[in-house]
């Protein structure tokens, strides 16, 4: 049954469009930082995105914090949210479960091709990263680069740490992707649900920024996710890293009971 | 339909159950209990005290609730006491330390050595070398709760100090430890300093205004190691594509200052306390005080203080009369006195507005 989700979701060409639009905002702020030369001033603008005119190899970092705070979990919000109420929209969401499969894989299946619609994204967003940072701008020859601390690291360490800032950032996603998942299985419109999962998404970016909601942000499930900036301090600050894992965890495995819950039990018409 | 009824309300109650134990795991973890140690006070300030050399790691975060009037000149000082910080610390000893402020997109890195500091900018890719000063503008290392514990008990008496129980501080029991400053014109209410009575190293340090609840300045450790860090999580170089920079002459500019600073010979005594030496301080400035009762007084030449008065008025809490104005950030009181005749002053210290009123009452060429 994943298999079969799997399919669907890449076979789809608006999942492809998707990933080529969310590639299109890094790749414009890349030619616009290599055509005027201004990169952003220290303290401003996304993490890593001032250190780019010295190491091109750092773009790959600079695109997932472009997209990380709105274009990617909206993208995720809009294909979690499609999942379920996009098939009973359809009017396919009976068809799917006269399957002896049940209801409960249908749900898992539905979080997996979520998953690797996340990790695919991440990985393309990462991936083209790269190839514009090291054309448009001077990469660091062999020395690897510096780290947030001002320590060098060598290529391995580089890229070992780049690949654990992808997986945290995929996994950050996971939150609102089990947002979206959630609110699906309650509305029979896709759109609805994708503008619940943002609704939630915006409420904990405003509440994050908010000192009176201080005693709540470490809840709040956007709170964690600039916590990939700490794999490039030098030694690694895991103790965000490792909260921002586990709250994912927590918003998944909460909000996947809660849709298990409603799910299971729901009557399905259409 | 019954059945399937039943079955959606236990699936529910399983979540529900699920949501709640999950709510209510932080709380449960924060009511956990410390264990306190019947320890008397001053040994406990003299356990801080003797903490110096007590090598660590940790992550600490440092808030303040001050709004100092200060100009744009002075911004990382004035966030310093107002924002948020959060530092990173490997601590081998008082000249082999690494305390690396973190933000969401960069950091500030200062490396001790006994030769002088490297500050370390990934933002701006700068390098600086500073030489050790005996006097200079707050850093953040200086708001880590280790140095400002000892700092705010180095001069405390016996008999302004007690014991209040204890609490849990980085997972560790701290020891409470309260200093209510003698003196009556002091602006501090108390200071509360949790210690770990193992180590005698503070974990936490509350300053309070008087009367306040809520603390002026609050900084405590989030993480502790108490293991003495490698030496090469510490050392720096400077990595080559590094802007290198050599930090202003400290010394080299207060002594350029004391030459400009009008001429004048300041009380022995004001606001009741008694002015002292300190090392670095020019004899132009002079300071009053002992422990967290401090007074510091200096005459300005009149363009700073033109600049001065500005950023004073331009606080809605400044009182302004014949002394001149004055305005209190929290326990931190600052006053600009304008006399008739003769150099203005800059009044400034942990005292009370009255304080510092009485205080201008008595430099030369002051209004009565």
């Amino acid at each position: 049954m994943i298999g079969v989700e799997l399919r669907k979701l890449f076979r789809r060409p608006r999942t492809w469009v998707t990933i080529a639009v969310l590639n299109a905002l890094p790749v414009l702020v890349a030619v616009l930082v290599q055509l005027t030369d201004l990169a952003p001033r220290p303290g401003e603008g996304p993490p890593f995105l001032s250190a780019v005119l010295t190491n091109g190899a750092l773009f790959p970092l600079a695109a997932l914090a472009i997209v990380l705070p709105l274009f990617l979990p909206i993208a995720v919000a809009v294909v979690a949210g499609d999942a379920v109420a996009g098939e009973a929209q359809a009017g396919t969401l009976r068809y799917l479960l006269v399957r002896p499969a049940g209801r409960t894989r249908l749900l898992v299946a539905k979080l997996v091709a979520v998953i690797a619609f996340v990790l695919v994204t991440v990985l393309v967003v990462a991936g083209v990263g790269y190839v514009v940072g090291t054309t448009l701008f001077d990469a660091q020859p062999v020395g690897g680069g510096t780290s947030v601390s001002g320590t060098s690291l060598s290529q391995q360490e580089l890229a070992g740490r780049s690949l654990m800032a992808i997986g945290y950032v995929t996994v950050s996603m996971l939150g609102v992707a089990a947002f979206g998942l959630f609110f699906s299985t309650l509305t029979d419109s896709p759109l609805a649900a994708a503008l619940g999962a943002l609704a939630v998404l915006v409420t904990s970016s405003l509440l994050f920024t908010l000192d009176a909601a201080s005693p709540i942000a470490p809840y709040l499930p956007t709170r964690y996710w600039l916590a990939f900036v700490d794999l490039f301090r030098d030694p690694i600050l895991w103790r965000d890293v490792v909260r921002g894992l586990a709250l994912q965890g927590v918003y998944v495995g909460v909000l996947l009971a809660a849709a298990w819950a409603n799910f299971t039990t729901k009557d399905v018409t259409s | 339909m019954a059945a399937r009824g039943r079955g959606a309300l236990a699936r529910w109650a399983a979540v529900g159950l699920l949501v709640a134990a999950l709510v209510a795991l932080p709380s449960v973890v924060a009511a956990l209990p410390a264990d306190d140690v019947d320890v008397p006070a001053a040994e406990l300030r003299a356990a801080v005290l003797a903490s110096a050399g007590v090598g660590f790691s940790g992550y600490a975060v440092s808030a303040g609730g001050l709004a100092l009037p200060v100009s744009e000149r002075l911004t990382d000082v004035a966030d310093l006491f107002s924002d948020r910080t959060l530092v990173r610390v490997w601590w081998r000893g008082p000249e082999d330390h690494r305390v690396d402020v973190v933000t969401a997109a960069g950091e500030t890195g200062v490396h001790r050595d006994p030769g002088g500091t490297w500050t370390w900018d990934f933002e701006a890719g700068t390098a600086t070398r500073g030489a050790p000063a005996s006097l200079a503008l707050p850093t953040p290392p200086d708001l880590l709760p280790a140095a400002l514990g000892r700092r705010l008990l180095s001069e405390a008496t016996d008999d302004e100090l007690s014991r209040i129980g204890a609490r849990r501080v980085a997972g560790r029991d701290a020891v409470g430890l309260r200093l209510v400053p003698a003196e009556p014109a002091a602006s501090v209410g108390r200071v509360d300093v949790w210690v770990d009575p193992a180590s005698g190293l503070p974990l936490q340090v509350q300053v309070f205004a008087e009367g306040a609840d809520l603390a002026a300045l609050d900084t405590r450790f989030l993480d502790l190691d108490l293991a003495v860090p490698p030496a090469d999580v510490v050392a720096f170089t400077p990595p080559p594509e590094a802007t290198l920079l050599t930090a202003p002459d400290t010394e080299g500019l207060i002594a350029q200052a004391e030459e400009r600073a009008p001429d004048v010979r300041l009380p022995g005594e004001l606001a009741g306390l008694p002015r002292r030496t300190s090392a670095g301080v020019p004899d132009a400035v002079g300071v009053y005080g002992r422990g967290v009762t401090l007074l510091a007084a200096a005459p300005v030449p009149g363009r700073l203080a033109g600049g001065l008065r500005e950023a004073l008025t331009a606080s809605p809490d400044a009182v302004t009369d014949a002394l001149g104005t004055r305005v209190a950030a929290g326990p931190l009181g600052l006053m600009l006195v304008t006399p008739p005749d003769g150099p203005a002053y800059v009044l400034t210290g942990t005292v009370t507005l009255d304080a510092l009123a009485d205080a201008a009452r008595r430099l030369p060429g002051a209004a009565s």
